[in-house]
Order: C-alpha cells, then sequence, then structure tokens
C-alpha cells in the first residue's frame, strides 16, 4: 500500500515537471519572438512567466508542508529541499525569458542592425540546456545532468563571441549602439539563464547522489 | 493461535481440576459424614444398651474402651449437669440442657446435630440417646469440615495445576506447528499435490477451484490485452489511455513516435513524463475534468491533431483517452492549395486586366485607329496566355485526379523527340539557339500524349532560359531496365535555393521576368505530374549562369503504369 506521504512525493515529482514545461515553453516562445520579431509571441512568453510565479508558490508550499508534516529523511528530504531551491531557479528562467520578450517587443518596431546569427545558436543552446537539466530530472539520469554542467561553457563561449560581434557593430557605426545594448542585454539574460540550467542539473545530482558541487 | 491454544489448554486443565474437586468434596464428603453418622448411631446403640444394662454405670463408664474412644462419649444428668465425659472433666463442664441434641433427647428419646467450630475448621456431629433411668448419652465426633477439607487438598490442586500448565507449553507449542506447518508449506500451485490432515481438505478444494478460476480470468484477460495491444500497435494514430491522476495506462508506438519520446515503458508513468507538450498536458487535463477537447499539436517539424476525451462510468471521469493525428502532410496540402489557389486567381487575373484595359479603351473610342490592330494582338496573346493557362491548369487537376482516360501504348522515345524537336525549332531559331538531339532508338510503354508534353515542356524551358547563341542537348540513353532522357542547356542555370522549389506550381525563380518569358509557371509541376504517373524520377542539376541539365528516368518495361 502507497501511503499518503508517497503519493504527495509524486505530486512533487510532477508539479516539478510541469514547472519545467512551463518554463520550456516560454524560453521557446521567447526565442521565437526574437527571431521572428513577433510581437504577439512576446507576449504570449511574458504571460508564462505569471504562470511560472504561480506554480512556484504552489511547489513551495508542497515542499514546506511535506518538510513539517512528514519529516522526511535521506532521499526524501533531499529530493524535497533541491525542489525547493530548483524552482527558485526555474521561477528566474521564467523572468528572463520575460524580460527577454520586453526587449524583444521594443526591437520590433524596426529591423537589425545584422542578421542575428550568434544569438539564435546561443538562444537553442540555451533551450538545450533548460530542455536536458528537466530531462535530467524526469528521466533521473546523472550522466545528462552532468552533460547540461559541462555544456554551459558552450554557452558562456557564445556571450563572449556575441560580446565581441556587438562591439565591432559599435564601432563601425556609432548608431548601432542603442540596439547593440539591448542586444547584449538579451545574449547576458541567455547567458544567466544558461546558469540557472547548470543550477538545476546540479540540484537534480544532489537529490540523486546527495554530494554538492563545491565551485 | 499458539498461546490461544495454550490459554485453552490451561482453562481446560483447570477446570477438570476444579470439577473434580468439587466433585470430590460435594459427592465423597456427605457419603463419607453419612457413614461416620451411621457408625457413630451403632456405637450409641451400643453404649446405650450397655449403660441400660449396667448395675454400675460409673464403673462402665471408666472402662479402657470407652476412656480410650476417640469418640467422645458424655453423660447428662436430667438436669443437665455434666455426669461424665471421656475426654474432659465433668465438673468444669456447663450445664447442657441447652445443646439442641440434648434438649431434644430429654424429648423424643434420641436427637442428633451437626456443629461447626467457631474457626470453621472443624465440624462436630452430636448423637444423644435418653436412657432408661432418664439421663442422656451423648456421642461426639470431630472431622474435618467441607472448608478444611478442600484447604487440604489446595497445595495438591495448585500442584496439579502448575504440572498441568507446564505440560500446556510445550504441548501447545507442538499442537500449534503440527496445525500450522502444513498450511505454511502447502504447495498453493497445485493443492491436489499435498499431504495434509483432512480438516485441510476443504481449504485445499477452495484454493484449488480458486486457482482455476483465477488462471481462467488471467487467460480472458491477457488475450483481451494481447489484441488491443496487437490493434493499438498497428495503429498509425498515437493512442494514449490515461488514469484519473493523469498516469498513463496505455500508450502505443505511434504516439512515442509522434510526441518525439523515447522508447521505454510509461506504464504507470505520468503523463509528462512521455511528453511535457502543454497543449497536451492541458488537454489531458481538460479531458479528466470531463470536457472534450480537440487541438492542433506542433511537435518539432508535424503538426499533429489531438483529441482528448474522458472515459465515463456512470457519471463518474474514470480516465481519459487521447487520440493524435499527425495531419502534417494534410497541412501541407492544404496550405499548396491555398497558394494554388492565390496564385491562379492572380496568374487569371494579369491577362484579364489587359484584356480589359484594351477592350475598354477601344471601347470608348478612346484608341487611335493606328492602335487598334496592336491593342487587337495584345488582347490575342493575353487571351492566347489565358487558354494556354487554363489548359495547364486543367491538366493538372487530372494527373491530381490520376484521371487520364488514355491508354500507354509502345513509344519511340527518339523518335517522339526528333519531332518535338521540329516543332520547337521555329521557337528556338527566334532565341537564337541550336537543338541537338541525340541518342539511341529506346521504345518504352506510355501515354503518348503525356509524354509530348514532358518532353515539350523541358524542351520549352531549355529554349526560353537560354542565352542567345546557347544550345540545348537532348540525349536519349539506355540504362539497365530505364530509359534515361537528358535535356540540358547552357542557360540561366537555377540558383542552388530555387532547386527544391521550381516542381512547385507557380513557382518562379525571376518572378520579375515572368512576363517576358510567358509560360504559365505550371510546366515543371506537369512534367513533375507526368514523371510520377509514369513512375519515372526526375533529377535536376543546375549552376547559375552556366546551365541547366534535367534527367528524366523512365521504367523501360513497364506494362502498366499508374
Amino acid at each position: 500500500m502507497r501511503n499518503r506521504f508517497d503519493i504527495q512525493l509524486e505530486q512533487l515529482n510532477n508539479e516539478l515537471i510541469q514547472m519545467g514545461a512551463l518554463i520550456e515553453n516560454a524560453i521557446t516562445s521567447a526565442v521565437k519572438a526574437l527571431v521572428d520579431q513577433d510581437k504577439e509571441q512576446a507576449l504570449q512568453a511574458i504571460a508564462f512567466d505569471h504562470e511560472v510565479d504561480q506554480k512556484e508558490k504552489e511547489i513551495e508550499n508542497l515542499c514546506l508542508k511535506l518538510l513539517l508534516q512528514q519529516q522526511p529523511v535521506a532521499s526524501d528530504l533531499r529530493l524535497i529541499s533541491s525542489a525547493l531551491k530548483m524552482i527558485t531557479d526555474m521561477e528566474r528562467i521564467g523572468d528572463q525569458s520575460a524580460d527577454i520578450s520586453e526587449i524583444t517587443i521594443l526591437l520590433a518596431e524596426g529591423p537589425y542592425i545584422k542578421k542575428l546569427e550568434h544569438i539564435p545558436q546561443m538562444a537553442n543552446a540555451t533551450i538545450k540546456m533548460v530542455t536536458d537539466s528537466i530531462d535530467a530530472f524526469v528521466k533521473k539520469d546523472l550522466a545528462l545532468a552532468q552533460s547540461v554542467v559541462d555544456y554551459d561553457d558552450v554557452v558562456d563561449d557564445l556571450f563572449d563571441k556575441i560580446k565581441e560581434e556587438l562591439i565591432s557593430l559599435i564601432s563601425q557605426n556609432p548608431d548601432n549602439g542603442g540596439q547593440a545594448m539591448d542586444l547584449i542585454m538579451i545574449a547576458k539574460y541567455f547567458e544567466r539563464i544558461g546558469d540557472h540550467a547548470t543550477n538545476i542539473a546540479e540540484w537534480v545530482i544532489f537529490s540523486m547522489t546527495g554530494k554538492v558541487k563545491i565551485q | 493461535m499458539r498461546r490461544r491454544i495454550f490459554r485453552n489448554m490451561c482453562t481446560l486443565a483447570l477446570a477438570a481440576i476444579l470439577l473434580s474437586s468439587t466433585l470430590v468434596l460435594v459427592v465423597l464428603y456427605p457419603l463419607f459424614n453419612s457413614q461416620m453418622q451411621k457408625e457413630m448411631q451403632i456405637e450409641a446403640a451400643y453404649i446405650t444398651a450397655g449403660l441400660n444394662q449396667a448395675v454400675n454405670k460409673n464403673a462402665f463408664l471408666k472402662t479402657t474402651e470407652i476412656q480410650n474412644s476417640t469418640i467422645r462419649i458424655t453423660l447428662v444428668a436430667k438436669d443437665g449437669i455434666v455426669l461424665f465425659d471421656n475426654m474432659a472433666p465433668a465438673e468444669k463442664m456447663d450445664n447442657h440442657l441447652s445443646r439442641p441434641e440434648i434438649a431434644e433427647a430429654f424429648a423424643t428419646g434420641t436427637a442428633q446435630s451437626v456443629r461447626l467450630s467457631a474457626t470453621l475448621d472443624s465440624q462436630t456431629f452430636y448423637y444423644a440417646v435418653r436412657l432408661d433411668d432418664g439421663t442422656v448419652v451423648r456421642l461426639a465426633n470431630t472431622t474435618g469440615s467441607v472448608f478444611s477439607a478442600f484447604i487440604g487438598i489446595l497445595p495438591l490442586i495448585i500442584l496439579i495445576a502448575i504440572t498441568v500448565f507446564g505440560l500446556a507449553l510445550p504441548l501447545a507449542k507442538k499442537m500449534t506447528n503440527k496445525i500450522i506447518t502444513p498450511i505454511n508449506t502447502l504447495n498453493l500451485e497445485n493443492p491436489a499435490d499435498n499431504s495434509v490432515y483432512e480438516e485441510l481438505l476443504p481449504l485445499l478444494y477452495r484454493i484449488r477451484t480458486q486457482n482455476q478460476q483465477i488462471k481462467h480470468q488471467m487467460d480472458v484477460l491477457q488475450a483481451q490485452q494481447e489484441d488491443f495491444a496487437a490493434l493499438t500497435s498497428h495503429m498509425s494514430e498515437g493512442l494514449i489511455l490515461l488514469d484519473t491522476k493523469a498516469n498513463v495506462l496505455t500508450v502505443n508506438q505511434s504516439a512515442i513516435y509522434l510526441l518525439g519520446a523515447e522508447k521505454i515503458s510509461y506504464r504507470g508513468k505520468n503523463i509528462l513524463t512521455l511528453s511535457r507538450n502543454l497543449i497536451l498536458h492541458r488537454a489531458a487535463e481538460t479531458a479528466l475534468s470531463g470536457r472534450h477537447c480537440v487541438d492542433l499539436l506542433l511537435i518539432k517539424n508535424r503538426t499533429c491533431q489531438l483529441f482528448a476525451s474522458p472515459v465515463y462510468e456512470n457519471t463518474t471521469v474514470k480516465g481519459a483517452i487521447l487520440l493524435i493525428l499527425d495531419v502534417t502532410e494534410q497541412q501541407k496540402a492544404e496550405k499548396i492549395r491555398r497558394e494554388f489557389s492565390a496564385n491562379v486567381s492572380h496568374e487569371l487575373k494579369t491577362p484579364l486586366t489587359s484584356i480589359s484595359g484594351y477592350a475598354e479603351l477601344i471601347k470608348n473610342n478612346m484608341a487611335k485607329a493606328e492602335d487598334i490592330s496592336t491593342f487587337a494582338e495584345r488582347i490575342y496573346l493575353e487571351a492566347d496566355r489565358l487558354v494556354a493557362l487554363v489548359d495547364d491548369i486543367i491538366q493538372l487537376s487530372g494527373l491530381d485526379e490520376k484521371n487520364i482516360q488514355l491508354p500507354p501504348e509502345k513509344i519511340n522515345l527518339l523518335e517522339l523527340t526528333n519531332l518535338i524537336a521540329l516543332r520547337l525549332l521555329p521557337q528556338a531559331k527566334e532565341k537564337n539557339v541550336s537543338i541537338n538531339v541525340a541518342g539511341d532508338s529506346i521504345h518504352i510503354f506510355a501515354v503518348k500524349q503525356m509524354m509530348d508534353e514532358l518532353i515539350s515542356n523541358l524542351c520549352e524551358n531549355a529554349i526560353k532560359y537560354n542565352k542567345p547563341n546557347g544550345k540545348v542537348k537532348i540525349d536519349i540513353s539506355q540504362q539497365n531496365e530505364t530509359a534515361v532522357l537528358t535535356v540540358s542547356d547552357t542557360g540561366v542555370g537555377i540558383p542552388r535555393e530555387h532547386q527544391d522549389r521550381v516542381f512547385e506550381r507557380f513557382y518562379r525563380v525571376d518572378k520579375s521576368h515572368s512576363k517576358q518569358t510567358g509560360g504559365t509557371g505550371l510546366g515543371l509541376s506537369i512534367v513533375k505530374h507526368i514523371a510520377e504517373y509514369h513512375k519515372a524520377a526526375i533529377k535536376l542539376e543546375s549552376t547559375e549562369n552556366n546551365g541547366t541539365k534535367i534527367t528524366v528516368i523512365l521504367p523501360k518495361n513497364s506494362e502498366h503504369p499508374v
């Protein structure tokens, strides 16, 4: 017989996956909106943020209820404590997707100073990281979680590339400065999303092994 | 169970001990008493007789038999004064007139009574007889009371009880083992194989019948499940069955494929592990809340239609069925159809606008007399273009419907190509392009009009998109069991990014020049359809500004195309 605690733990697991699905959609919408200069899509991505926040509160309540009422130990405790940390990172990803979309709406007024090339690359890399980190949680896949942690370097390298590219664009024509600033902000947001995805993967590793990577 | 058996055994033993003691006390004690009374009566009779006859009563009483008797003998005078007692000095004893047996004996002659001692541990039986001289002789015998008898045997009872308890413990253990061990070691799979005590046989019989029932039901269920799995695994539609908690009961291969999920078992897992698609998840939630829902899923490059329906048992939702249909092709076809309609309207409208414009000028007498013939020429050309366009559309829709009335026949491909080249010669001359047909005389089995159309279209394109002084080369050869027709030109070529799309209807590489080159934009599309109809393959090789080479590979011996 499964007791109430097991059912609640499974509910927590499912809620986390749901929140993961929400941020995946949020970031995918944000990227699509950015590439297609689609205001409608950008507004959708912003709308996701509210849902993500809602979900974070729900999961937080569930975690606290579990901690108070069931006094979990060992792996159950690790799952709940890492869930509490993961939702914070997921919520930040939701926020940053909304931030990117807000800039996208401003940028949608005119053409880009240069055909976006590395930013979509970076966006796809971060989407992959987010998706993989949630996949790692769903499948309890240690190797996948580790690969997410390692993949962060790719995103960081792309950020440096974009930075240099934008600097040269500004030096070519100072009028590019305004948009270049917006684009560097977007790139920075993606870089941060990558960091949050790394954190999620690290919490997945912690919840499974009890080991925390010391940086 | 063991404790219960032990308890029962102990209770039983205790009850047996108590009962037998009670029996002893209740039945044997009175018996013993009455025996004693009888003996006393007899003795009393002797003593009475002795005293009655004795001359000297005192001397009789002083005889050693009386003195040593275990029975207490007392002689009481009429006034109650004790005259003699063999166990106590008579002068110290009280007046005995108040004693019930003595009082009664004075009155009636004989009397008896029983008195318990103050401590209840003994009782005394009295028997009094009045003598001839009026005195009363009384015999008294003291025995232990029932209680003292009971207390007397109590240690024995306790001893027996302890012994019984001591014996009952291992015995209960042994008995429990004897009862339980056969039950624990029962072979439940084959109840008939067990050798057990007969009280267990009904149980075994019931197990056997139940085993048979279970096996039967399992077989039925398994057969049903296999049928279901076989049915669903061959479905091209994705099918997912969910329970009330959105956990997967069944998911078929198509669903896993369409959702792009990993091929693992999802039974009992939440639908989120199968796919995190929000639309899918929300549709499942809607269905589980009791409402039907239809939506479009976009997964990777596929478009799927999703139907989610609740499953009711009476009035409660017991789960949900999700059906996923791949509608990518339909969506694509729908898009092409929409584009086609838009293009057709546009293509039809362009010549009509010219025709109507020129006609209006003439009608309103706004055209100069010398221009009228030019305008008429324009009207004629545009009408011609319109007719060609409508012809092409009719032909294409015929090919679309595979509605071809013409029978296939044996055609000499080289002959046919030569004829076409001859027919197109004026057009080629106009553009200053040379046509060169070469190759072997190869026979194929195809619809002649359609092959004519195919080759003409290719050659016309080769001429139309050629450069001045260009060349068109048509080559016919045989490769294995196929006839290979190659039309190559030295024309403008098709840029790489357009190469995949030139076979689409109304697709133009250079949209601005379509008027100059003429044509309907349907030529290559018709070529593609005809080739498909004849199960032929088309290959396009082209480099911009260098020329285009289109190869059609026709199956030679195809008796029944289509």
